[in-house]
């Protein structure tokens, strides 16, 4: 892979100390792999028998030996419990315009699919509650200088809650939906077909139906907004949770195009810790590690390549994500809410603001004073100063770990399954050693990769039960063999 | 399809209005997701005085996701293969959303003019180039002759 000279050059160098481990040139280690593989599989059935009898086969003690690695595990969430997760995640992310902090809201526009949008809703709820994040405001495609304020208003009058949805996803073409308002679809799905196809058809029906249902729960909020809004220009209520004129005025007057999605967004904006460089919290809830991957090697090209396959999955890594500017390991943004205004959540409602440059002196001369302009309670004339409460002056620092937490139980989950895709591998390749006395020889003339390919099913059947308590033996004169050939070098 | 993100639009523009030295970009007209680009051979380099062509593709998660990029015109590089891929840290994992099209397209421009065989992806070109730097030189000034020159 060649270099560009575009980024700075830290984004190949691992910076977390635990992931130094994968930074060692694997490709001349295969011993080691070998030695920690054979160690792994003694081990694991040493720990079987201690509780099975004798009568087990090579593969239920492989099995037995994963069981207990399940066990280690978090127990397991039942598939309701998890489409109850994902259900109540769907529901967060539907944006309502009486949730509102500053001007803008707890949940994003829509510029980025639904899928994609897989943080802790719950976190960046409260850190945007807080003023430790900006909050998701409705981006305008663009913006003109020369717009009056009235041009403005006008233009933010007409803006909707969401971005539109996709309608026909192919994903979900032809998937029976069934009745919507009914949680129960075990109707829609054919019985005919095998145990692992009927849940694959669950997931996919459950999909569909949380995709379609959220764009209801959406849409439903959109027509609140525009009946609230209709009633209150019409004349007959008034509406706190809308915004006055001034607030949207004030709010898109001073704002700003985000460098990754191109929109103009109301200021202030999140900024990266390390450059300064602004970003939109609709953008920043996008930057999140890469998929859990073997680090990337120069190798040289006279040398064969090795194989993920035989890689050693504890050699997985996922590092924490780059600054999207300057390539910075650890991406963290700092925000400052807007002096000026502190509406809807844990302010005053966005329909009693009012902007006016003058108050802000006001009260910095106030403050100046040593008189707490905060003090005063929240009164619905604000014909003082209670726009502006005063606001903690401690920046935070969000990193992108701190949003999606999850990052290290998801690079378990992978390594654990390459684990157990590598030792079945090594238990075929050792049962086809034993059954089959050349099997060893034909496959090194090639190469020492185990496959499951290479698995010889009629040689099996009546030879297995005999060859049982040689096997282990033999897995563990290898385990020992390795180890102590490990401890000479 | 759904409609084209804001941003793609803008880099659209801006390509056309401000456009980079010695590379062109132009979106399809049935697909504005798919451009057609042409990269000159920077001086100095053996692929000096050619224009190769490109395909650049942006996915649907552009730009959390790179533009896939692919060489039309046959090239001979350590960091591309027979098929035109190219192996380069921003289209892989060093690709940053702050990144565009006209930067990656840089990046293929000095990938162009500094080849990095020790991380190749046509591995014959690698080892030629590491053993025997003049000759590759050669045989990719050749390349560039025969594949990239305006007939």
């Amino acid at each position: 892979m060649g270099n560009s000279p575009t980024k700075l050059d830290s984004g190949n160098s691992t910076p977390n100390g635990s992931v130094v481990s994968g930074e060692y040139d694997i490709s001349n280690n295969a011993n080691y792999r070998h030695r920690s593989r054979h160690a792994s599989l003694a081990n694991g059935i040493l720990n079987a028998n201690t509780n099975t009898t004798t009568a087990y086969s090579s593969r239920q003690r492989a099995h037995s030996m994963f069981d207990k690695l399940d066990r280690d595990k978090q127990k397991r969430k039942s598939t309701k419990e998890r489409e109850h997760l994902k259900e109540i995640h769907a529901r967060g992310l539907v944006v309502k315009y009486d949730e509102s902090c500053d001007g803008g809201f707890l949940a994003p526009f829509g510029c980025y699919g639904f899928d994609k949008l897989d943080y802790n809703i719950v976190m960046v709820k409260r850190l945007i509650v807080e003023r430790k994040l900006a909050p998701f405001y409705t981006p305008l495609q663009d913006f003109d200088e020369s717009w009056s304020r009235e041009e403005i208003i006008k233009i933010v009058d007409g803006l909707p809650l969401h971005a539109s949805f996709e309608d026909n996803i192919e994903e979900f073409e032809d998937v029976p939906l069934g009745n919507l308002d009914k949680p129960n679809f075990d109707y829609l799905i054919d019985k005919n077909l095998s145990k692992k196809d009927q849940r694959r058809q669950h997931s996919k029906i459950f999909k569909a139906r949380l995709y379609r249902r959220r764009l209801i729960w959406q849409e439903t909020a959109n027509e609140t907004f525009l009946e609230d809004k209709m009633d209150v220009r019409m004349g007959k209520v008034k509406n706190k949770y809308l915004p006055s004129d001034d607030l949207k005025y004030s709010l898109y007057k001073n704002g700003i195009e985000c460098p990754i999605c191109f929109l103009y967004i109301p200021g202030p904006l999140n900024y990266s810790k390390c450059c300064q460089q602004p970003i939109c919290s609709e953008c920043f809830v996008q930057i999140k590690r890469a998929e859990p991957h073997f680090p990337h090697e120069e190798v040289d090209p006279t040398k064969p390549v090795t194989d993920d396959f035989v890689k050693d999955p504890n050699l997985l890594i996922s590092e924490p994500s780059n600054c999207p500017y300057c390539a910075t390991p650890n991406f963290c943004i700092t925000y400052k809410p807007p002096k000026t205004r502190r509406t809807g959540i844990g302010g005053i409602s966005p329909s009693e603001f009012q902007d006016t440059e003058i108050k802000v002196e006001e009260v910095k001369e106030k403050e100046k004073d040593g008189i707490d302009g905060e003090t005063s309670p929240r009164s619905s004339t604000s014909n003082d100063n209670t726009n502006l409460k005063p606001v903690d002056n401690k920046v935070s620092i969000i990193s992108s770990d701190d949003i999606r937490p999850d990052w290290q139980i998801k690079l378990k989950k992978e390594r654990q399954r390459l684990a157990k895709r590598a030792a079945n591998a090594e238990a075929i390749h050792v049962s086809n050693q034993l059954v089959d006395p050349e099997y060893s020889t034909r496959q090194s003339s090639n190469s020492d990769i185990p496959t499951p390919s290479s698995f010889h099913g009629g040689n099996r059947s009546g030879a297995i039960d005999q060859i049982e308590d040689e096997m282990v033996q033999h897995a563990i004169r290898l385990s020992l063999e390795e180890q102590r050939r490990g401890k000479k070098n | 399809m759904a409609s084209l993100p804001k941003r793609i639009i803008k880099e659209t523009e801006r390509l056309v209005s401000d456009p980079v030295p010695g590379i062109t970009a132009e979106p399809h007209d049935d697909n504005l997701r798919y451009f057609e680009v042409t990269i000159e051979g920077p001086a100095g380099s053996p692929y000096e005085n050619g224009i190769f062509q490109l395909e650049l593709y942006l996915p649907d998660d552009y730009p959390m996701e790179a533009p896939k990029v692919r060489f039309l015109t046959k090239i001979y590089h350590p960091n591309i293969d027979r098929l035109g891929r190219i192996c380069l840290d921003v289209l892989k994992t060093n690709w940053s959303p702050a990144l565009q099209i006209r930067t990656v397209l840089l990046s293929i421009q000095a990938l162009l003019a500094s080849p990095n065989p020790n991380d190749p992806l046509a591995n014959d070109v690698a080892e030629d180039w590491i053993k025997n730097e003049e000759g590759a030189k050669n045989k990719a000034r050749e390349w560039t002759q025969l594949y990239a020159t305006k007939k």
